[in-house]
């Protein structure tokens, strides 16, 4: 039986007016600057990634606007090279990276697992500091004109680009510590910060995302550190590392940047999982249909993530042997990634499912992510990827698992736990029509590409044959609307932090333990020690209630009742 | 101010041994920092084994050998200095972090003089200098290209090392740790110790496996 | 809680860690395979001679891990996640290694006469 309820309007909580939150402990700038507080860093680090998305969409759109027509239509090709390449650098280290672990895994982990803090609070306010710091070198290297490489500083062109490669190289090498910190804080607060009662298994699915994330974080940042110190060594002082004419191989660089930057499209895609994880119980009313799968095929595309990277170079030059080995082993992600897809849908079976924004968003997602998970695993296959190897059909292809899994996740996130960080509601309504019109432009911009790509149309190429033209304008227009889609969901969303609805401490009867504290949390996450007693996905029983000073849990009525 | 334990963990045990998770975990990270150019340093002569072969016979192996000999007595006295402290005795302890320290700052001297003699024999990074006219193999210049990179990176490394057990030292010297808590100067000596073994595969890969006889 | 702990109890927990004596020991067979890795330097092994001085680096690099670092006596989550960076530089070195031997064609190099380079 499923039932359907458009524009839930939670009841009104019955709210003590002076009640201590995280958001009104102070109200100085001095108090958000110097905040150990890991729910106050969250916030910062949302709101500057959010600033990031915005520069990387505006990027985005210019690029787009810039293929209406086959010639030049109002940017020159030497700053369409550029662009493409800011483009993919904020959004891949300044957005996508940090998105979903720093803002709300810093948010809710700890509360997930009942923990006061992160275990190294001013460790995590100064990863925050040094990704300001990157975010600030890659806007220097902007000013100083960017670079032209394109976000992987392929060698040997990146050694001799005339562009700004040293200033965005040190940028991003700055971040890749940020993220490092971040990662090496989750993993020892995972394991020595839980409650009484928070088992491993007992953790909620998000957490293991985060986990799983953490160790991709730690292990492979800084592998990139390295390459791109390296290429910054070779641009500022030509020491030609990668140099045939000095005994170097440029197909050595690419081993190494991939070795990162194949398990950063895992970081990427992991803690959406995480979320999408936790909505689909949510709104299914239900627990997961298995929940070691999801922990265990977590931790499964965590490991196997790293033996995959030389599928990004099967056209560079590796030897058959190795292409055929790693072929074998990106097929080997895909079949954790399906266990996933598989486990979700079967969540939903049975269950009372609820329309709300995060759902439809959660839809969005799986149509998306089946979507260029299978074309991830067309153009893993030789023979096909010398066809579509760097042509539009890969830009799409990851475009589908970047924006369409990640960017879906991370608003549905947005949505769902807007009610625990802000201690109110979103409009349900406009939630609902900004996320279909997501989805409509999204899939209008990105399906036409496949089709490009398909046909022949090369990436990165400023100048295009004409017959390309009716598709990159309806490519075109739809990036228009995902934008405006976009915009709108700020708007509503900023309207809704001041004049929404209070939420309550649980709006969406979810019984994840962060849902446990009230809406917005009080300094310490919970107002008493808290004790779990129930999984976090256990909807057999009501929910016992929000924790209350004292440590007695006081139940509500749940407006899915 | 003693070692006090934060308002997040419940006892000082658990505060220790969620320090000890973390430099662990930061020494994995720091193992792949290094593996980069470790990868490249095998792959590269696995493409030129008679350039690296030069390379290795051009190096100065005597100061290498010592350096290495230093390490690995600072390591020793690094780990007395531990087990000093744990028995409360500060005062060795300090002696044998400041013994430590100055086996760091005479390791950075000898590198720092076999640069010198690198650079008067016309050997620069990049293939650069009158030495590479005479061996031009590309692999001659890549070995010295990765040899600067690499034991500069350690070197990097072992400097930092050396900030770290003076933060310690001078904390001990303060009996801000001590037998009750011991645990700030051991994982500071892990790191340490990762620097020393770092070291233990920079000096055969640079100083002594041979190459190959013929080009 | 207590804001701090008491020393005895504190005490108690600390680890014993090896005693100076073991210190001794491994500083001295450290020292000795160090010897043993600088003989082999000039005794002509040919092919074996990197894998007999990776063989001794390996063992010393163990017996720094076991006894300075007191690896062993660490928890089961801090070996794993030690191990596993170690894996996984396994994992780069191998797979990387494996490309360069197994190409067919030769390896990267300029013709000769085509190396001009750019200065941007």
């Amino acid at each position: 039986m499923t039932t359907i309820d458009v524009g839930v309007v939670p009841v009104p909580h019955r709210e003590a007016p002076s009640r201590e939150t995280y958001l009104n402990v102070a109200y100085t700038v001095k108090s958000w600057a110097l905040t150990t507080d890991h729910k106050r860093i969250g916030i910062l680090y949302l709101v500057t990634t959010t600033f990031a998305l915005l520069l990387g969409g505006v990027f985005a759109l210019v690029l787009r606007t810039e293929h209406l027509t086959p010639d030049q239509t109002i940017i020159d090709a030497y700053t369409y090279n550029r662009m493409f390449t800011m483009h993919g650098i904020v959004m891949v280290w300044l957005f996508m990276i940090p998105s979903i672990p720093t803002a709300f895994g810093n948010f809710l982990l700890p509360m997930m697992i009942g923990a006061k803090d992160v275990a190294f609070p001013r460790l995590n306010l100064a990863s925050y500091y040094i990704y300001v710091a990157g975010v600030v070198w890659v806007i220097v290297a902007l000013w100083m004109g960017g670079a032209d490489t394109g976000w992987t500083f392929y060698a040997p062109y990146s050694a001799h680009s005339p562009s700004a490669v040293v200033p965005t190289v040190f940028g991003i090498f700055i971040l890749g510590w940020s993220t490092i910190i971040t990662g090496v804080n989750f993993i020892v607060t995972t394991h020595t910060m839980r409650a009484k009662g928070v088992t491993w298994f007992r953790m909620p699915l998000f957490v293991w995302a985060m986990y799983g994330v953490s160790i991709i974080q730690t292990l492979a940042t800084p592998v990139l550190a390295i390459s791109l110190l390296i290429v910054g060594i070779d641009h500022w002082f030509d020491w030609g590392l990668f140099d045939p004419h000095r005994g170097g191989d440029p197909v050595l660089y690419q081993h190494l940047f991939w070795f990162y930057s194949h398990p950063a499209v895992y970081i990427m895609i992991l803690p959406a999982m995480g979320v999408i994880s936790e909505v689909v119980p949510t709104f299914s009313h239900k627990n997961p249909a298995s929940y070691k799968a999801i922990a265990y095929s977590t931790l499964g595309i965590a490991f196997v993530g790293f033996g995959t990277w030389g599928h990004h170079m099967f056209v560079a030059g590796i030897s058959l042997f190795d292409a055929a080995a790693f072929g074998v082993l990106s097929m080997l992600v895909a079949i954790f990634s399906a266990i996933k897809v598989f486990t979700w849908v079967l969540t939903m079976r049975r269950g009372s499912v609820a329309v709300a924004t995060p759902m439809i968003y959660f839809f969005a997602f799986l149509f998306l992510f089946v979507f260029g998970g299978m074309t991830g695993v067309a153009v893993a296959t030789q023979s096909l990827d010398v066809h579509w190897h760097d042509t539009y059909f890969v830009v799409a292809h990851f475009h589908f698992i970047m924006v369409g899994g990640t960017l879906t996740a991370w608003l549905a996130a947005l949505h769902y736990w807007f009610p625990k960080i802000t201690g109110r509601m979103y409009p349900e309504r406009w939630g609902i029509v900004a996320g279909t019109i997501v989805f409509a432009g999204f899939f209008m911009t990105f399906f036409p590409q496949f089709l490009l790509g398909n046909g022949g149309m090369a990436r990165r190429y400023y100048y295009y044959d004409p017959v390309y033209q009716p598709l990159h304008v309806v490519s075109t227009v739809g990036a228009w609307l995902l934008g405006a889609a976009m915009l709108l969901t700020l708007c509503y969303l900023l309207v809704a932090c001041f004049t929404g609805p209070p939420a309550g401490a649980n709006p969406w009867d979810s019984r994840s333990y962060e849902w446990y504290t009230p809406s917005p949390p009080p300094k310490h996450n919970f107002p008493a020690e808290p004790v779990f007693e129930l999984d976090p996905y256990d909807y057999t029983v009501p929910f016992p209630g929000e924790l209350k000073a004292g440590g007695e849990q006081a139940p509500q009525e749940a407006p899915h009742a | 101010m003693p070692e006090q334990v934060a308002e997040q963990f419940e006892d000082l045990e658990k505060q220790a041994h969620a320090a000890r998770l973390g430099m662990w975990v930061f020494l994995g990270s720091e193992v792949l920092f290094f593996s980069g150019l470790f990868a490249l340093y095998t792959g590269y002569r696995t493409e030129h084994p008679y350039g690296f072969g030069v390379g290795v016979e051009h190096n100065t192996i005597a100061w290498g050998s010592v350096n290495t000999g230093v390490l690995l007595v600072s390591s020793y006295t690094v780990a007395m200095a531990v087990h000093m402290l744990r028995r409360g005795r500060n005062t060795a302890s300090a002696l044998l972090l400041g013994a430590t320290i100055f086996l760091g700052l005479v390791f950075l001297g000898i590198k720092t003089g076999e640069y010198l003699k690198h650079f008067s024999d016309g050997i620069y990074p990049g293939g650069w200098g009158h030495f590479f006219e005479e061996h031009g193999d590309p692999g001659t210049k890549m070995f010295f290209t990765l040899y600067y990179c690499m034991t500069g990176l350690h070197a990097i490394h072992v400097f930092a090392g050396m900030c770290v057990l003076s933060l310690l030292l001078w904390k001990v010297l303060r009996r801000d740790i001590g037998a009750w808590a011991p645990h700030p100067l051991a994982i500071g000596a892990v790191y340490w110790h990762l620097v020393d073994m770092i070291w233990i595969f920079l000096w055969p890969l640079f100083y002594l496996i041979p190459g190959a006889s013929q080009s | 809680m207590s804001a701090r702990a008491e020393p005895e109890a504190a005490a108690q927990h600390a680890e014993e860690g090896p005693s100076p004596r073991a210190l001794t020991y491994t500083l001295i067979a450290l020292l000795v395979l160090a010897g043993l890795s600088l003989a082999l330097r000039f005794a002509h092994l040919g092919g074996f001679s990197f894998l007999a001085a990776l063989l001794i680096a390996v063992i010393k690099a163990s017996l720094v891990a076991v006894v300075f670092m007191e690896f062993l006596h660490e928890k089961p989550t801090v070996r794993f996640a030690f191990a596993t960076g170690l894996s996984l530089f396994a994992l780069l070195v191998v797979l990387l290694v494996a490309d360069v031997l197994t190409r067919t064609i030769p390896p990267l190099s300029n013709p000769p006469g085509t190396a001009q380079r750019y200065h941007g």
